[in-house]
């Protein structure tokens, strides 16, 4: 396939991976975080780690949105499915997320008449399609997938669709990250930056991060070429004693951003003052809501949302997984009260979370170590 | 509006460990536009699987049939271009 199989070649894995062990100098340990979990997946599909010397570490970051969705954002979607006049939109990806009593599939399986899409369009034509019925989007997603969202909105609003909101939860990249560095117990070299968020705000907003800690960024695509090119760029860049943002997506990811994207969205939301995340509490100023322009479409404003806050599991430790403090297999729980079938964190239930991903790839790897 | 195949949303794949997810995998599907347009602002689009559906293309221009997008929840990210991958 044209754009993919060029970034599957093994051979070309194997020359990387030679580079990669050319250039890490013995006696130093390298750990560097992948902030996406989409290459969280990528990593534990092809076995990138079992490519890298013993001293180069992964740490899985806070990249998947689901991940983060805390509790009380899964019950107030719960609660808005139950109003009898509600259709309740989402991604595949949310409906197995728990919340403090169950989920959104267990939801639907009690009568909330809950759908999965695949695109806020979709869910645009459920509501074109029951005029009687009110359709709410949950949008999730970071600034990949709040595009989508904004310009179904905008959509909505020029076709005079009034039987449409948005529960919105979109959350943005870069205050979780500056969370994470402020972060005492973090120890990091460097970062695998997210690609396609990339596309979207650009790689130049986390020059940040080489400008005030001082640890290297280059921005990845998500095909295992992709990722063993960015750990080696990083590498490089800490070897050689430079610290700067490097793009090595540059095929779709322009330095600046989408101009007309971030256009879009900065009329269509606003930042939140703060948000929860699940494991790393409140963030300022990380999530969106809907603008003042789009208010009419808020469905936390159409609607009556409990908005109570839920405390995570007492034995889940989600959040020192995402901090990159522990590994999954450290957690308590991990495969044992907490599998993929019956999870208690939101990181065993996306695939894309760390616990997951290594549940279903990364442990035989650690089994044949261990054995 | 260009007419597409509706999608039938209680067959799609739920949250599966080889399918992937869209929002916390931050996919990115490479689509073929089939046909463009440009007064609706929409495209239908093929995957490498053969199934079509409906893209936005609000965030991109010059967008023709034959093109390549990356597309992400029903938006075309980028066009890819092959001098790109190339580099």
């Amino acid at each position: 396939m044209r754009f993919v199989d060029e970034y599957r070649d093994a051979e070309l894995g194997q020359v990387l991976a030679g580079e990669i062990l050319a250039t890490v100098e013995p006696g130093r340990h390298y750990k560097i975080m992948e902030v996406c979990g989409g290459h969280t997946h990528s990593i534990y599909k092809y076995g990138i780690d079992d490519l890298l010397p013993a001293n180069v570490e992964l740490v899985h970051g806070p990249g998947c949105p689901v991940c983060v969705i805390p509790m009380g954002r899964v019950d107030d979607g719960i609660a808005l499915a139950r109003e009898p006049s509600v259709i309740l939109t989402c991604f595949g990806d949310m409906m197995r997320i728990p919340g403090s009593d169950g989920s959104f599939l267990d939801a639907k399986a009690e009568g909330a008449d809950i759908r999965m899409v695949y695109s806020p369009l979709d869910a645009l034509r459920i509501a074109r399609e029951n005029p009687d019925r009110e359709v709410v989007f949950y949008a999730i997603g970071f600034e990949t997938t709040a595009p989508s969202t904004a310009l179904t909105l905008k959509r909505a609003k020029a076709e005079g669709i009034r039987n449409f909101s948005c529960m919105c939860s979109h959350v943005t990249i870069v205050p979780p990250l500056r969370a994470l560095l402020d972060s005492p117990d973090l120890r990091l070299d460097g970062f695998i930056g997210p690609g396609h968020v990339s596309t979207v705000v650009g790689a130049r907003p986390f020059e940040f991060i080489p400008a005030s800690y001082d640890k290297p960024v280059v921005v990845a695509g998500f095909e295992p070429l992709d990722v063993l090119q960015s750990i080696h760029m990083i590498l490089r860049q800490l070897v050689e004693d430079r610290c700067e943002v490097e793009n090595q997506y540059a095929r779709v990811v322009p330095y600046d951003g989408n101009v007309q994207a971030l256009k879009v969205l900065s009329e269509v939301f606003e930042l939140r003052p703060h948000f929860e995340w699940r494991g790393l509490g409140f963030i300022s100023q990380s999530a969106l809501r809907l603008s003042d322009a789009y208010a009419d479409f808020d469905a936390e404003q159409r609607f009556a949302v409990p908005g109570v806050r839920v405390a995570d599991p007492k034995a889940c430790q989600c959040g020192e997984v995402l901090k990159g403090v522990i590994k999954p297999w450290e957690c308590k729980v991990f495969g044992t009260a907490c599998t993929p079938e019956r999870p208690i964190g939101t990181c065993m239930v996306s695939p894309e979370g760390a616990c997951a991903a290594y549940y279903n790839y990364g442990r035989f790897a650690r089994e044949r170590e261990v054995v | 509006m260009i007419e597409s195949p509706p999608r039938a949303e209680e067959t799609l794949p739920a949250c599966l460990p080889d399918v992937g997810c869209i929002t916390c995998g931050d996919e990115g599907i490479e689509m073929r536009a089939l046909k463009v347009d440009a007064g609706s602002g929409l495209a239908v689009c093929v995957d490498p699987g053969g199934s079509t559906s409906e893209v936005d293309l609000g965030i991109v221009t010059g967008i023709a049939p034959g093109d390549a997008l990356l597309v992400h929840a029903g938006v075309a990210l980028a066009r890819l271009e092959a001098e790109a991958v190339a580099r």
